[in-house]
Parts: structure tokens; C-alpha cells; sequence
């Protein structure tokens, strides 16, 4: 504000600090107020958001911009992965289910089974919502592609869900190997009543 | 010019000065409880009153409307006389007023460890309580606007119109997000329901901490800087912009916090801009505050109050640019039902509200008492003690939150989740859920320091009860014509209407669209009201707060697809109401729990061993055990009441289902206990983890049935 004339200038008591002028008549409770401008950047600041804000608002309510609607977005990403899966899948051998013996696909599986299987077998095995993995009796089979089928494809009505979307084939055969090779046989601490069909 | 003699009354604002220091012990307290409760899930074992979910609304609650709303009373009954050279309208209403806030308090202590709770984030509170608010902010909204009518002074001060604001702003949010039926004298539901209830509730949520917790402390601000540092204001145009800016784009950015839920695009871009557009109106008050410290540095060094004003403004600051990054999409998609919200909020909440609380109190307990601080040596051990903990409490939660997050959406190069197990990636943070619990600690040590010194003032002292002050009387044409916003300054209930005018806008302009166009929910066929058993159970999800640790909206998100199931569609949750979408998800998101062919399944007899202990399951599980459920019958005398009051929301159970929705009750419990019974459960028909069970597998199941059969039938 520029002071054009002296009254003008008269009106305005200089606050000795700051050297900058305060408001005549401002006063409440002995505090005065200044006289500044608003700073520049914050004015820039306002401006830029208020312009974000009409770019976005418009991109999306007048141009349908699919990075603004979230069910083109995911589309998108699917899409993307898709293609991904594709490509692979067209490059990967036939993949053949066999009893794994080696340490590594053990340990992965012994991985596998404390991270997801132990929360409805337990941990030993002994079975609590799910039935008990270490003793002869069998629901489904016992041969590695039965435990291999149950895994993948679940068994829904008693509870077990299918895992061929959570664990990849080899996840899969590693802890169906783990659960032939290590756990079955040892005696858990409470083990479940035994179900299913007695395998000699 | 005659001048008139007047006094102001102490004793109102002291008794806000204590009731603020009592509750902020306590809000905190309970805060650190459940911090701890986080690392120690069996802490208060089996003792339902106790369990984080009814402790957790409890914090909230104490700390919002206990700590930050007697600090904003003690503000406003202590400035506000002197700044409008009058004493407060009424004792009376005064005296209303700090009492009816105090049992509304008490009120909220007793019934929230009870579980009676709405389940609204901030709005828990059941009816007749919602009903004392109304009647005790009235009363507020009274003596303070009377208050400017009997004013001396020609013109209101800034503080004035954030009070203003807080007072109008918050009796609209209040009402309109506290519109239920009642089903009992402590149960009700609220109108709305799914996407629209979770719509209303956010734009109260989020307006809740811009008109609660930050337009009154604003208006604390500018008195007690200035004073404190006695300091002119830096910029009254800016006060002008800033405010009436922040109270405007405020209101519309309620939507942010629905960012990717099923919330449409057009209403979740609102919450975006207006978040963004607030940067510049939020960062005035920042900069007006500290600038108005300009000339005073060399006094900041060495007084307390005023180093708790530079660090509070400056939390403020913080947050205030946080907030609107974590309201772009594209950041949200990370931060969000994660710890960077709780760290966000502890920003604001122990940076903003707490350091502006304690300065002020060490401020004006030796002026009520007449006296010198007693120690300034143990106050800034007070301000290091809170500086540090908030620090120890938020920087280990945003790595959590962080960490966490990256864990969810990471995934092997075969395209499976690398972590699809929830549990890996809550253990993974644990460590930081110590040193929360650390900063925690040192923060409300702090807070007790601070009541040893501010008790050994008054000791010391002699409680000034009223005050004189003497003024000439008002006079309209006192410095001549007005000219811009010095107009509206003059007439106080105009600034009130204006104010309301200014921040009804935007609330309508989301509101309307989305409850009058119907594409805005999607209708689907398939999904039907809850079952009696279900709606008992859901009940006690919403008892328990199940929703403060389970969030129940899948986003869009391959990983969260992957992890959870389909997305959320605004169409399934249609008779949800209350909405349980949550904001956290300390556990996994329960959307699609019941959905058998689903990634997340389990059978019921594994929920019942979890309800008896999570720990039995998941081994390292955080939550706690609900052993109580096992126990409890359920109340199933409620169940016509319930039913009629849905049905008066619109919910289609057919005519006369009411009265024999307990036989359809009973049968689903029976045949879910045998099917526990049959897997060697000892379990009764009439406890309440089976409605709680049947509730859960139910969840997200609608979408998938192929007929449309409905559930009730009409004979």
C-alpha cells in the first residue's frame, strides 16, 4: 500500500523492532497488529494449489483421465501382470510332481508350513482345526500328488482353501515334501484323533 | 470518555485449567495402555472393559474432547472477556457449560470400555449422550455470542472469529453425523448406511480435527503468542485470508480419507484438491505465528512458553503439509491403514495440541496465582522431555507404517505376495511398536513434571478469583466508517452467519450428489440384509471395535486383490449401518472373510479357537484373546427391536419379520454350534461367538451368490 498523501502516513504508529507499521486502532487486549503484506511465495503457493486443483478436478470430470479413475487404474495393473504371466507361463517347462528329498526344498518347505499350514495343522503337525499330519490316516490320499492336489485345488467344504494363487508349484511340492519327509511320523504334543483312511 | 468498570471471573477458566490437566493425564494414560497393549496382546487377559478395541475410542475421545476441549474452553473463557472487554455473558451458562462437558466425559469413560459405541470414529458416543453434546455446545455457543453482544470493543479479534468458527462448524458436524434411531436407551443405528455413512462420517472425522483440535487452538494462538511474547500480530491481512480460506476449503476434504474405497471418483478427487488447496491457508497460520515472534527470538531461547509455541506451531506446520501428501492418491495407496496415520495424527496431536496446551497453562497458572512459575528449570525439562517423545513416537511409526506397507504390496518374481501371510509383516515392526511405547513414556512424563510445577505455583501463590478492568462503553461509531473486512469485524452475529455460510458449501455440494443420484451407489442384486444371527453379531463387532484394528474395504490394488480377494464395491455394503470400512489395519481386512472359495477362509471352529486365543493359532498374533465371548449368551431379546428399527431405515426384511426373526436366529446358531460341537467344541447355541462367527462368514460372500433367492421369505 503505497501512502499517497501525509495524513495518510499520520495514521500509521512504527513498531520499533521490526521498524514495520502497525494498524492504527488495532488493539485488543494490548495486542496490535502489523500492517504486512502477504509474503509473495505464500501467495505463489496459494495460487499453484488452486491451479492443481482446477488441472485435476477438470482432467477428471471433463477429459475421463484413466490415471484419475481407479477402476481403469486397476485394470491397468492387471493387465500389465497378465501380459507378464502370460510370457513366462509360454517359456516354463511342463512341471512334474515328485517327492523332494533335497535340504533346500525342505527348508522351504519347513518355511511354508510354519508361515501358513501350521496356522490351522499347528506347528508340529499335530492338527487342531485341521487334521492331524503326522499319524497314518489320510482324508484325500497319501501319495505326494494327492497332498499335491489337495493343496493346490483346497477342499472346500471341510475348510481348506486352495493355495495355487498364494504359493507357486514349487512352494507347493516343497511343503508337500515337508510334510512327507520330515513331519509325518513324529509325535506331536497334542495330537488330533485320527481321520480319514488308515495307509499302511 | 466515561469509562466503565467491569471484572473478569477467574475461577471458570481454572476450573477449564484443571479439568485440561486432569483428562489429559488420563486421555494419555490409556493412550500409553493400549501402546502397550500392541507388543503385550494378553495383558489384560479375559477382562473385557480393558481390551484395546473399547480402550482405543476411549484415548481418542479423552484426548479430543477431554485435553483439547478444556484446553480450547480454558482459551476461550479466559481470552475471550478480556479481548471483548466484558465479562463472560453468563456464570450460569459458564457453569452449565464446564460441568455438563465434564459428565459427558465421565459419561464417555463409563460407557466405552462398556462397548456401548455408534462405531464412528469420534462420534462413538451413543444417543442420549450425543443429545447432552448438543444441549452443552448451545450453551457455549450462547455465552460466548452473547458475550460479543455485550462487548466494549467496536471490532472482534482473530481468536474471536476461530471461536466463532469452532462453535458453528462443530454443532453442524455434531448433528448431522449423530442422526441415528435408537433401538434401546444405549443402542442405535445410524441413518446412514455403507459408502453414503462412511461419506458423512469422514467429512465430520476430518472436520472434527480441523474444528476441534485446530481452528480453536488457532484462535489460542493468537491471543497467547502475541501475549506471551508481547509481540505485535505479523500480518493482519493474512489473518483475513487464511481464515476465511481454512474454514471454507476445510469442510470439503472429509473425502481424502476414503481415498481408493468405494467412495466415487468424483467425490475421492474433492478430498484430494481441497487437501492440496489447504496448504497455503493452514501455513498462514503458521506463518503468523512465528513471525509474530520476530523481535522476540532472543526471549524464545529462554522461555519456556514460548519455546512450547515455537515447537507447537511448528508441529502444526508439519502436519499440515503432511496431511495434504498423504491425501494425493498416489502416496495414500502407501500411508493408508497403516502407522503413518497414527504417526501423522501424534504430529499434530502431541506437536500442535499439546505443546500449545502446555504453554499456555505455564503461562496463566502464575498469572491466576499471582506468583512466579516455581521452577522454569523443570518446565524446559518438561519441553526436552516432550520434544524427544514425540520424536521417539513418530519417526519408529512411519517406518513401521512404511515397512509395513512394502511388505503388503511386495511380490516374488513368479508373481506371488512375497509376505502372504499378515502376520510376517506385523512382526517385522514390532521393535517400533517399543519405542512408540518409550516415547509415549517420556512424553507423559513430561506432562506429569508439569503438574508438579504448575501445583507448586498455585501453591506458592494466591488465586486472583476475579479481576478488574474498566473501559469506556461501545460505541458503533467509534474510528469512523469502516471500509472491507472491518465491516463484518463490527458485527459479530453477521461473522457468525457468514462463518456457518462459508462452511455449510461444501458439505452440501458432496452430500447432495450422493444421496440423490442413484449411480452413485450401484445397486447389486444378490446382496440382502444380514440375518438376525448376523446383525447380533455384527453388533458385537461393533461393541468390541473390531473396526479399530480391521479394516473391511479391499482397494483396487493387485496386492490387496491378491492378499484379500475382489475389491469392494459400494454396492455390498448398502445395509451396513453403521459402514465398518475402518482406517487400520494393525490385523488383515476382514471384506471377504466368509468367502469360502476365497484366499483368506477358515472354517468356523478355527475362529473359535482364535476368539479363545489368537495366540493359539498364530503364534505371534497381537490380538488380543475374547475369551468373554465364549462365555456370554447373547441377548437376544433385542432382536425385534433391531430388526423394526432397520426396517425403518429401509432395510427389506419383510412385514412382520420382526417377530420371528429369533426362531430364524436361533436355527443359524443352532446349526453353526453343532457343526462346532460335531468338530469336538463344546459349545452352546446361545453364546455370542456364534453370532459373532455367523457375522464373519458372512462377509463378503453376497457378490458371489448365483441365485438371487432372497433370505427371508414373505409367507
Amino acid at each position: 500500500m503505497t501512502t499517497d498523501n501525509q495524513n495518510n502516513k499520520e495514521s500509521y504508529e512504527i513498531d520499533t523492532l521490526t521498524n514495520q507499521r502497525l494498524i492504527k486502532d488495532h488493539e485488543y487486549d494490548g495486542i496490535k497488529e502489523l500492517d504486512n503484506e502477504l509474503p509473495p511465495w505464500w501467495k505463489w503457493l496459494f495460487i499453484i494449489t488452486i491451479a492443481f486443483a482446477a488441472v485435476y478436478l477438470i482432467r477428471l470430470w471433463v477429459f475421463r483421465a484413466d490415471d484419475l479413475m481407479q477402476s481403469k487404474e486397476y485394470q491397468s495393473e492387471m493387465a500389465d501382470v497378465l501380459a507378464k504371466k502370460e510370457a513366462t507361463n509360454a517359456n516354463a517347462a511342463p512341471f512334474e510332481v515328485t517327492l523332494l528329498t533335497d535340504e533346500a526344498s525342505l527348508a522351504d518347505g519347513k518355511e511354508t508350513w510354519t508361515k501358513i499350514c501350521s496356522v490351522c495343522h499347528l506347528l508340529d503337525g499335530g492338527g487342531l482345526v485341521g487334521p492331524n499330519m503326522t499319524d497314518n490316516y489320510w482324508i484325500h490320499g497319501n501319495t505326494v500328488n494327492d497332498l499335491f492336489n489337495t493343496v493346490t485345488n483346497g477342499v472346500i467344504e471341510k475348510g481348506m482353501i486352495s493355495y495355487k494363487d498364494q504359493l507357486s508349484e514349487k512352494q507347493r511340492l516343497d511343503v508337500v515334501s515337508y510334510i512327507l519327509v520330515d513331519l509325518h511320523g513324529t509325535t506331536p504334543a497334542n495330537p488330533k484323533a485320527p481321520q480319514g483312511e488308515l495307509y499302511e | 470518555m466515561e469509562l466503565q468498570k467491569f471484572t473478569y471471573d477467574n475461577r471458570i477458566a481454572r476450573l477449564f485449567m484443571m479439568a485440561t490437566v486432569l483428562w489429559g493425564l488420563v486421555g494419555m494414560l490409556v493412550g500409553l495402555t493400549i501402546a502397550i497393549e500392541l507388543i503385550w496382546p494378553t495383558m489384560t487377559n479375559g477382562i473385557s472393559w480393558l481390551s484395546f478395541g473399547r480402550l482405543r475410542p476411549l484415548h481418542t475421545n479423552a484426548v479430543i474432547f477431554a485435553f483439547v476441549g478444556n484446553g480450547m474452553f480454558t482459551a476461550i473463557y479466559y481470552s475471550s472477556p478480556r479481548l471483548l472487554k466484558t465479562p463472560m455473558y453468563s456464570e450460569l451458562l459458564g457453569k452449565i457449560h464446564f460441568w455438563g462437558w465434564q459428565l459427558i466425559i465421565v459419561a464417555a469413560a463409563i460407557t466405552l470400555p462398556l462397548g456401548i459405541t455408534v462405531s464412528k470414529e469420534y462420534a462413538e458416543l451413543e444417543w442420549p449422550i450425543d443429545i447432552a453434546i448438543t444441549i452443552v455446545w448451545v450453551v457455549f455457543g450462547l455465552n460466548l455470542i452473547m458475550t460479543m453482544v455485550k462487548r466494549r470493543t467496536k471490532h472482534i479479534y482473530v481468536a474471536i472469529w476461530f471461536y466463532i468458527a469452532t462453535f458453528v462448524t462443530v454443532a453442524v458436524l455434531h448433528i448431522v453425523n449423530s442422526i441415528n434411531i435408537p433401538v434401546s436407551f444405549l443402542k442405535s443405528y445410524p441413518v446412514y448406511a455403507g459408502v453414503q455413512d462412511a461419506l458423512v462420517q469422514w467429512w465430520y472425522g476430518h472436520n472434527a480435527v480441523a474444528f476441534f483440535l485446530t481452528t480453536p487452538y488457532l484462535g489460542l494462538m493468537y491471543y497467547f503468542i502475541p501475549k506471551a511474547a508481547n509481540r505485535p500480530i505479523y500480518s493482519y491481512k493474512l489473518s483475513i485470508i487464511h481464515f476465511w480460506a481454512l474454514i471454507f476449503l476445510y469442510i470439503w476434504a472429509g473425502p481424502h480419507h476414503l481415498l481408493y474405497s468405494s467412495l466415487p471418483d468424483w467425490a475421492q478427487a474433492l478430498g484430494v484438491v481441497f487437501s492440496i488447496m489447504l496448504i497455503a491457508p493452514s501455513w498462514g497460520g503458521m506463518i503468523n505465528g512465528l513471525l509474530t515472534l520476530r523481535g522476540a527470538w532472543d526471549k524464545v531461547r529462554e522461555d519456556p512458553v514460548l519455546k512450547m509455541f515455537v515447537v507447537g506451531v511448528t508441529a502444526y506446520g508439519m502436519s499440515t503439509f503432511e496431511g495434504p501428501m498423504l491425501s494425493l492418491k498416489s502416496v495414500n495407496a502407501i500411508s493408508h491403514f497403516t502407522d503413518w496415520t497414527i504417526a501423522h495424527v501424534h504430529i499434530g496431536a502431541l506437536g500442535w495440541n499439546g505443546m500449545l496446551t502446555f504453554g499456555m497453562l505455564y503461562w496463566l497458572f502464575p498469572r491466576i496465582y499471582k506468583t512466579k512459575l516455581f521452577s522454569v528449570k523443570l518446565a524446559n525439562a518438561h519441553f526436552w522431555l516432550a520434544t524427544t517423545g514425540m520424536l521417539f513416537f513418530a519417526i519408529p511409526l512411519y517406518f513401521a507404517g512404511f515397512t509395513q506397507s512394502l511388505m503388503w504390496k511386495e511380490f516374488t518374481a513368479e508373481g506371488y505376495l512375497k509376505y502372504p501371510n499378515f502376520i510376517e509383516t506385523v512382526t517385522q515392526i514390532l521393535p517400533m511398536y517399543w519405542i512408540r511405547v518409550l516415547g509415549g513414556t517420556l512424553y507423559l512424563t513430561g506432562v506429569i513434571l508439569m503438574i508438579v510445577n504448575l501445583l507448586k505455583t498455585a501453591k506458592q501463590g494466591t488465586f486472583v478469583p476475579t479481576e478488574d478492568d474498566e473501559a469506556p462503553a461501545l460505541n458503533l461509531k467509534a474510528h469512523g466508517v469502516d471500509k472491507g473486512h472491518r465491516v463484518i469485524e463490527g458485527k459479530p452475529i453477521l461473522f457468525t452467519v457468514l462463518s456457518l455460510v462459508a462452511i455449510l458449501i461444501g458439505g452440501l455440494v458432496e452430500f447432495i450428489p450422493m444421496f440423490m443420484v442413484k449411480s452413485n451407489v450401484p445397486t447389486i442384486a444378490s446382496v440382502q440384509p444380514y440375518t438376525p444371527l448376523e446383525l447380533q453379531g455384527r453388533d458385537i463387532y461393533v461393541r468390541e471395535g473390531c473396526y479399530t484394528c480391521h479394516s473391511q474395504m479391499v482397494r483396487p490394488f493387485r496386492s490387496e486383490v491378491e492378499r484379500y480377494g475382489d475389491y469392494s464395491k459400494s454396492g455390498e455394503s448398502v445395509y451396513d449401518h453403521p459402514f465398518q470400512f475402518g482406517s487400520k489395519r494393525t490385523g488383515p481386512d476382514l471384506a471377504r472373510e466368509g468367502v469360502k472359495t476365497g484366499k483368506n477362509y477358515k472354517p468356523d471352529s478355527w475362529h473359535y479357537n482364535h476368539f479363545m486365543s489368537p495366540q493359539k493359532m498364530v503364534a505371534e498374533s497381537i490380538m488380543p484373546p475374547y475369551s468373554w465371548l465364549l462365555k456370554n449368551d447373547l441377548d437376544i431379546s433385542s432382536t425385534p427391536a433391531k430388526i423394526r428399527a432397520m426396517q425403518s431405515l429401509g432395510v427389506p426384511y419383510p412385514e412382520g419379520f420382526a417377530d420371528k426373526a429369533n426362531e430364524h436366529l436361533q436355527a443359524q446358531a443352532h446349526k453353526i454350534a453343532q457343526g462346532l460341537r460335531d468338530g469336538g467344541i463344546d459349545v452352546a447355541d446361545s453364546k455370542e461367538v456364534i453370532a459373532l462367527i455367523a457375522y464373519i462368514q458372512r462377509l463378503g460372500t453376497d457378490i458371489y451368490k448365483t441365485d438371487n433367492k432372497p433370505l427371508f421369505s414373505d409367507k
